[in-house]
């Protein structure tokens, strides 16, 4: 089982967006909530969320974008989680994502194609965001524990 | 000079031959440099019709009491951004080129590509117009495709191959300046570094002075644009005023971003013009033309684009009330980034429907106004004696010492540079208090006034003051109020 305090994430506004607010206000809410924040503010890069996350073993990288570069900052960031060995880390991503007024649902279409779990509008309730944190996190953990009891049991036999 | 240590930080104006040296290292920063070509800039900005260049716009809008409307706008390619700017112009007095956040931290590799792959989806990736990308042939097209005067909008802290550039291509205005385009705007750039790269562009713009040509200089007001009380960005403003006047700048427009009660917003306006008369007066300048600039909300906006419009129009009303020289336009997409020309236009056009009604009322006078106006007063020069203070004769100095001791704190901001000890929150009506002064140092009557009307919410809310209400409040214009209320609401509200 995972405890209340297990839960751990690596927050940030990635590439060159120094949007400030929205990343203060994330943390103050899910941190009441339960989530352990490692916030790395503003103009953060995918090595530096990846490099965050391996050093405190976080469970997700929640990343912001507000600017409308999100599209071109986060391409290819799933695979350079594969690449530091991180495959299965989940990916949140949030704010105003492309250039322009989009259909919401383009958006999340287009970023879980590049290997995002969850796409939210710059709208969402924070509560709603830390509640799925919490249960795709245990559900990861799930998983992960059931990999490792079957390998417990193969070398038991 | 890249990096200006605290010690070697002056105020006084650039000697020549130290610009001159510093030139050569900024214009190789990228390949475009060399093309910049200040005595061929000079003639560009001489042959110009009065009509192009921003100084005489804004001379003519104070002297008949005009307000220039004048939206944001910046897209990655040349031909798509001259056709923006053509397509906005009926509707407004002056351009802007809004410059993508690569370029405003020098990323001109990044920018590149932005541009590359903007021109191969047939679409604007970047959420504005690379100017150092362009290049001078490619800025010097842009004006010339234009028949209104044209400024830059950025967020650079080190934005001196970028003024290099635009202003040698025909580019009659530049926003910024070393505080207010470093701690909104970057997370590690030292303060003494930002300051000293801007007084670099102050310089260049005193070097175009000195030809008899006039380049408008406009400090960024709205700072965060996240609850930032007027006194703040007022001395911010003051303070970059002083710093470009010693550079040799002439002509200076000071902006204040809207906060959403019209009394405050009135007397922030009114009070900024005689706070900027007093200051520069008083440090010894008296040949110089000021003009006002009123930014619309620059918070969070309602998704809803009708709602939208309501903030744009109160916005426009304070301006105009307040004696804006000039209004930066929101638009009705700004909940979802950067707006199509439509959405621009209607911005645009429901401003200049409130800004003409407005005209037509008389001078806005009621004792709410003037007590703000007081108020403010008091506060910048509270906040401005112990920034001089601390400059011991040396200005710049004494502004990276305030910041580093909370003297000066913008809420929100994301430089580690700024204390981030000060919150604000709304009051019962709206107007933005200090909530936890941290280190600014204000009159102890003055601290009481913002501590009673705080708690006057607090008490009408039926909840105790803290950070969760400054949390309510600033996403509270978003959810379509002014002050961030309790859900639900006490029976008295």
């Amino acid at each position: 089982m995972v405890g209340e305090a297990d839960f751990r994430v690596i927050l940030g506004v990635i590439g060159a967006d120094c949007h400030a607010v929205g990343n203060k206000i994330i943390k103050s809410v899910l941190e009441p909530l339960g989530i352990n924040v490692v916030n790395l503010g503003v103009m953060v890069s995918q090595d530096e969320f990846i490099d965050a996350a391996i050093e405190t073993g976080a469970d997700a990288i929640l990343v912001s974008s507000i600017y409308g570069h999100g599209e071109i900052d986060c391409a290819g960031f799933r695979g350079r989680c594969i690449e530091r060995g991180l495959p299965d880390i989940l990916l949140y991503v949030g704010g105003n994502l492309v250039i322009g007024k989009v259909d919401f649902s383009d958006v999340e279409n287009l970023f879980k194609t590049m290997g995002f779990d969850r796409v939210f509008p710059p709208s969402v309730d924070l509560h709603v965001v830390a509640a799925l944190l919490k249960t795709d996190i245990l559900q990861r953990e799930g998983r992960r524990q059931e990999i490792i009891d079957y390998s417990d049991v193969r070398r038991a036999g | 000079m890249s990096d200006t240590s605290l010690n070697d930080l002056s105020d006084t104006k650039l000697d020549y031959s130290v610009y001159v040296r510093e030139r050569d290292t900024v214009l190789v920063t990228w390949h475009t440099g060399r093309d910049v070509d200040f005595a061929r800039g000079v003639a560009r900005h001489r042959d110009m019709p009065d009509s192009k260049k921003f100084s005489v716009a804004l001379a003519k809008a104070e002297h008949d009491q005009r307000t220039l409307l004048q939206p944001r706008a910046g897209v990655a390619l040349l031909r798509e951004h001259t056709k923006l700017l053509n397509d906005l112009s009926p509707y407004c007095d002056v351009l802007p080129t809004t410059v993508d956040a690569y370029t405003r931290h020098n990323r001109y590799e990044e920018a590149q590509q932005g541009i590359d792959r903007s021109r191969a989806a047939g679409k604007s990736l970047l959420n504005g117009f690379p100017p150092v990308n362009h290049g001078v042939s490619g800025c010097e097209q842009l004006v010339d495709s234009v028949s209104k005067p044209i400024q830059v909008r950025h967020g650079t802290p080190d934005a001196r191959l970028m003024a290099e550039i635009t202003l040698a291509s025909g580019f009659s205005s530049f926003e910024g300046g070393g505080i207010s385009y470093n701690i909104p705007y970057s997370k590690n750039v030292p303060l003494s570094r930002s300051i000293r790269h801007w007084q670099y562009c102050d310089r260049l713009v005193g070097l175009y002075e000195a030809e008899g040509v006039s380049i408008n200089r406009e400090p960024f007001g709205p700072l965060t644009g996240t609850l930032v009380p007027p006194f703040i960005s007022h001395t911010v403003a003051l303070l970059e005023g002083l710093l470009a006047l010693r550079q040799g700048v002439r002509c200076i427009t000071l902006g204040y971003g809207q906060a959403g009660n019209l009394a405050q917003d009135v007397a922030a306006m009114r009070s900024l013009r005689r706070l900027a008369h007093h200051y520069f007066a008083l440090f010894g300048y008296g040949d110089y033309a000021l003009s006002t600039v009123f930014h619309q909300w620059m918070g969070g906006f309602p998704e809803n684009e009708a709602k939208a419009y309501s903030v744009i129009a109160l916005g426009a009303a304070a301006a105009k009330f307040g004696g804006a020289t000039k209004i930066i336009v929101k638009t009705p997409h700004e909940a979802s980034g950067v707006p199509t020309m439509e959405a621009n236009r209607a911005g645009l056009q429901a401003t200049e429907q409130m800004i003409n009604m407005v005209s037509d009322q008389g001078y806005l006078a009621t004792n709410e106004i003037d007590q703000e106006v007081a108020l403010i007063e008091r506060e910048v020069h509270s906040v401005m004696a112990r920034v001089i203070q601390l400059g011991q004769g040396n200005l710049a100095r004494g502004v990276v010492l305030a910041f580093e001791a909370g003297v000066v704190d913008i809420p929100f901001a994301p430089a580690t540079v700024n204390a981030g000890l000060m919150t604000p929150v709304r009051d019962n009506n709206g107007a933005i208090r200090i909530f936890d002064q941290g280190n600014i140092p204000l009159p102890d009557d003055v601290i009481a006034l913002h501590r009673d009307k705080v708690a006057e919410r607090a008490t009408a809310e039926g909840r105790s003051a803290s950070f969760s209400m400054v949390v309510d409040d600033v996403r509270a214009i978003s959810a379509s109020r002014l002050v961030g209320r309790p859900n639900p609401l006490p029976q008295s509200l």
